[in-house]
C-alpha cells in the first residue's frame, strides 16, 4: 500500500522543486508510472479476501477496482488540465497539481481504509480539495453556488453518519471492516434503529447521488473544470458507492424492510434523469444528469444484497467512471474550441475532426451499454437481479435504458452529424494529447471487455 | 405513317413556352380559394397606398436590420477572429432554458405535472414493490417458490 501512497505524495515536493517547463510533463509521466505500479492491487486476494493489509489499510476485491481507476485518472487529470491552465502563473499551475494530487492520495487513504472511522475522515477530507478545484478555477460565476451546494448537501448528508459510527463503534468495540461482519447484526426493529439505518447510508446516497437528493450534481459536474469534473463523476461518486456497499454488511436485516423508499427513487429517478437529459441544451449538464441515473441503478443494485446485484453495481462504477470521465474529456475538448457549453453551437464536429468523431462515438455507446461492453454487462447483471427482486421493475429499467439510449445518442448526433454552424471559428485540429487522452480512458474500458471478471469483485 | 412535313413544321409543339405565357397567371391575378387565403405578400395594401408612418417604421427596422447584419458580416469575415460570434438571443435563449426556478409558479396545470411525475409514482411504486416483495417472501417461506436455478441473483 505505501509503495503507492509514498510516491504519490511525494508528487507534491516533486512538482514545487521542478523546472517550470517540466511540470506537467513530469506530473503526467509519474503518474503513469505509479498507475502501472497500482495495478498490483488487482492481483487475487488471500483467503481472507483482503490483501496488503497493514493496521490501517488493505485492499480486497471490492476496494482494488476502485483503487485502480482512482490512481489511472490522475495522470488523466493531468493530462486535461494541461490546455486551459497556460495562461495561469507557474505557481498557481503548480498549486493546482498538488491539490489535484492531495486529493489523489486521500481517496487512495479512503478507498484502502480498513476502518469505517478512517474512510469516513477521508470521505469528508476529499470535499475539501474538490471545493477548491470548482470554486477557485471553475468558469462562470455559478461555481459559488456550485461549491456551496456540493460541499452542504454532502455535509448535512455525512453528519447522522458520524453519529451513528460512533454508536456502533460503542455497541461493539470496534469498526474495523474485517471484523465488523462477524458482528452481531442489528435485530430490533424500532424507531431508533431505523434513525440510525438511514443515517448510516444517508451520506453514500448523498454522495451517489440518490434521485430526490442529487441537486449538488448537475452544478458542480458543470462549473468544474475538467480534472475536477473528471475526478468528481469518475471517483468522488464511486465513494459513496463504495460507502454503500461497506456498510450494508452490519446493517442487518433491516434493509430488507426499510429499503424500499430508496429503491423507488433511485428507479424513478432513471427515468426522470434520463428525460431531463433529452432536453438540455448544455452539453456538461447533460453529462451530469447520465451520472445520476447510471449512479441510481447502482443504489438499487446494492440496495437489494445479492451478490449479482453487488457484482453488477461495483462494474456499473467501475465502467461509469471510465466513461463518464471520457465523456467530459470530450466535453472539454469542444469548450476549449468555442468557450461555450451550448450543444447547438457545436454542431457537425465529425466533418472537421473526424477521430474525435470516433471517440465520441464510442464514448456515447459506452454510455448507453452496449454490448459487450462492461457497462452492458453491469447493467444487465443489475436488471436481472432487480428482475428476480419484484418482476416490476422492468418497467422502470427497460424505460429508463431505452431513454437512457435515446438521450446517448442524441448527444452524439447533436455534436457530431448535422451542419457545422456557418459562423463556426477554426476550430484548431486535435492535439495528439486529447488524442491520448481518450484513448486512455477508453483503452482500459475495452480490455475489460475481455475479462470483466476483474472489476466484479467477490463473485 | 404522318404524311411528310417539313422539318421545322411541328418544331412549334417542343418549343419551350413558359408558364406564364401559356397560362398568362400573374400575382395580379390571384383569386383566393376555400382553404388558400390570400398571402400577406401578394396583398395589394402591403405596396400601395402606404402612410407616411407605415413607411417610416419600414424604413427604421430595415435600418436596424441592416446594422445588425453588418455588425454580424464584420465578425464573420474577420480574419483575426478567435471566437464564436455572440448571439444575444442565444445566450438570452440558453439562461431561460437553465433558470426556469425563478419564474416557476404554481397553477393547475404545474402542479398536475409534479403529482403525477413526482408524488404518484413513488408512492404507487412503494407500494406495488412492497406488496410483490411480500407474496414472495411468503411464497419462499411456504417453499412454494421454485428457484431451482436461482443460485445467485
Amino acid at each position: 500500500m505505501l509503495k503507492i501512497l509514498i510516491p504519490t505524495l511525494m508528487l507534491i515536493p516533486a512538482i514545487w522543486l521542478s523546472p517550470a517547463k517540466w511540470i506537467w510533463q513530469m506530473t503526467t509521466m509519474n503518474g503513469l508510472l505509479i498507475a502501472t505500479a497500482s495495478l498490483i492491487w488487482m492481483k487475487k486476494p488471500w483467503d481472507t479476501g483482503w490483501s496488503f493489509l497493514s493496521p490501517y489499510l488493505g485492499t480486497d476485491s471490492l476496494s482494488s477496482p476502485l483503487l485502480v481507476l482512482s490512481c489511472w485518472l490522475l495522470p488523466l487529470m493531468v493530462m486535461a488540465s494541461q490546455n486551459h491552465m497556460t495562461s495561469e502563473p507557474i505557481p498557481r499551475q503548480r498549486l493546482y497539481i498538488t491539490i489535484m494530487v492531495i486529493l489523489h492520495s486521500l481517496l487512495i487513504l479512503a478507498f484502502g481504509a480498513t476502518e469505517l472511522l478512517m474512510f469516513y475522515l477521508m470521505f469528508e477530507a476529499t470535499l475539501i480539495p474538490t471545493l477548491f478545484l470548482i470554486t477557485r478555477w471553475g468558469n462562470q460565476t455559478e461555481r459559488l453556488t456550485a461549491g456551496t451546494y456540493f460541499l452542504f448537501y454532502t455535509l448535512a448528508g455525512s453528519l447522522p453518519l458520524l453519529v451513528a459510527l460512533l454508536m456502533l463503534q460503542n455497541d461493539t468495540g470496534t469498526l474495523s471492516m474485517l471484523i465488523l461482519p462477524y458482528t452481531q447484526p442489528l435485530t430490533h426493529s424500532n424507531w431508533g434503529s431505523g434513525f440510525w439505518w438511514t443515517a448510516c447510508l444517508l451520506a453514500f446516497l448523498v454522495k451517489m447521488p440518490l434521485y430526490g437528493i442529487h441537486l449538488w450534481l448537475p452544478k458542480a459536474h458543470v462549473e468544474a473544470p475538467v480534472a475536477g469534473s473528471m475526478v468528481l463523476a469518475a471517483v468522488l461518486l464511486k465513494l459513496g458507492g463504495y460507502g454503500m456497499m461497506r456498510i450494508l454488511v452490519i446493517l442487518g436485516p433491516l434493509t430488507k424492510e426499510l429499503a424500499y423508499p430508496f429503491m423507488v427513487l433511485a428507479l424513478w429517478g432513471l427515468i426522470m434523469t434520463a428525460a431531463i437529459c433529452l432536453r438540455q441544451t448544455d452539453l456538461k449538464s447533460l453529462i451530469a444528469y447520465s451520472s445520476v441515473g447510471h449512479m441510481g441503478l447502482v443504489v438499487a443494485g446494492i440496495l437489494i444484497q445479492t451478490t449479482w446485484g453487488f457484482s453488477g453495481a461495483l462494474t456499473l462504477m467501475i465502467a461509469h467512471g471510465l466513461t463518464s470521465s471520457a465523456l467530459f474529456c470530450l466535453a472539454n475538448t469542444n469548450y476549449e474550441r468555442t468557450h461555450t457549453r451550448t450543444m447547438v453551437l457545436a454542431r457537425g464536429l465529425q466533418a472537421a475532426l473526424p477521430l474525435m468523431g470516433l471517440w465520441w462515438f464510442i464514448a456515447s455507446v459506452a454510455n448507453l451499454a452496449l454490448p459487450p461492453l462492461p457497462n452492458f454487462v453491469a447493467e444487465v447483471s443489475i436488471i436481472m437481479s432487480l428482475w428476480n427482486w419484484s418482476w416490476w421493475t422492468i418497467f422502470l429499467t427497460g424505460t429508463g435504458t431505452l431513454i437512457t439510449a435515446g438521450y446517448s445518442l442524441y448527444m452524439f448526433l447533436m455534436t457530431q452529424r448535422g451542419p457545422i454552424p456557418s459562423h463556426i471559428l477554426p476550430l484548431p485540429p486535435s492535439h495528439t494529447r486529447e488524442h491520448l487522452l481518450i484513448a486512455l480512458h477508453l483503452l482500459p474500458l475495452l480490455l475489460l471487455t475481455l475479462k470483466p471478471s476483474l472489476i466484479w469483485g467477490w463473485c | 405513317m404522318a404524311t411528310k412535313q417539313p422539318f421545322n413544321a411541328r418544331l412549334q409543339e417542343f418549343t419551350f413556352v413558359s408558364r406564364s405565357a401559356r397560362h398568362q397567371t400573374n400575382m395580379a391575378d390571384y383569386k383566393e380559394a376555400p382553404l388558400a387565403s390570400r398571402p400577406i405578400t401578394l396583398d395589394a395594401n402591403e405596396y400601395y397606398n402606404l402612410s407616411p408612418d407605415k413607411r417610416r417604421a419600414e424604413a427604421e427596422r430595415a435600418a436596424l436590420r441592416a446594422n445588425l447584419k453588418r455588425q454580424y458580416l464584420t465578425q464573420l469575415n474577420n480574419p483575426h477572429r478567435k471566437e464564436l460570434i455572440e448571439d444575444p438571443a442565444l445566450t438570452r435563449w440558453v439562461y431561460a432554458r437553465t433558470n426556469p426556478y425563478p419564474h416557476f409558479r404554481p397553477t393547475f396545470k404545474t402542479s398536475l405535472m409534479g403529482i403525477l411525475s413526482g408524488i404518484v409514482p413513488l408512492f404507487s411504486l412503494y407500494f406495488i414493490f412492497k406488496l410483490d416483495r411480500r407474496r414472495k417472501e411468503r411464497m419462499i417461506q411456504d417453499g412454494t417458490l421454485d428457484r431451482t436455478l436461482g443460485l445467485s441473483s
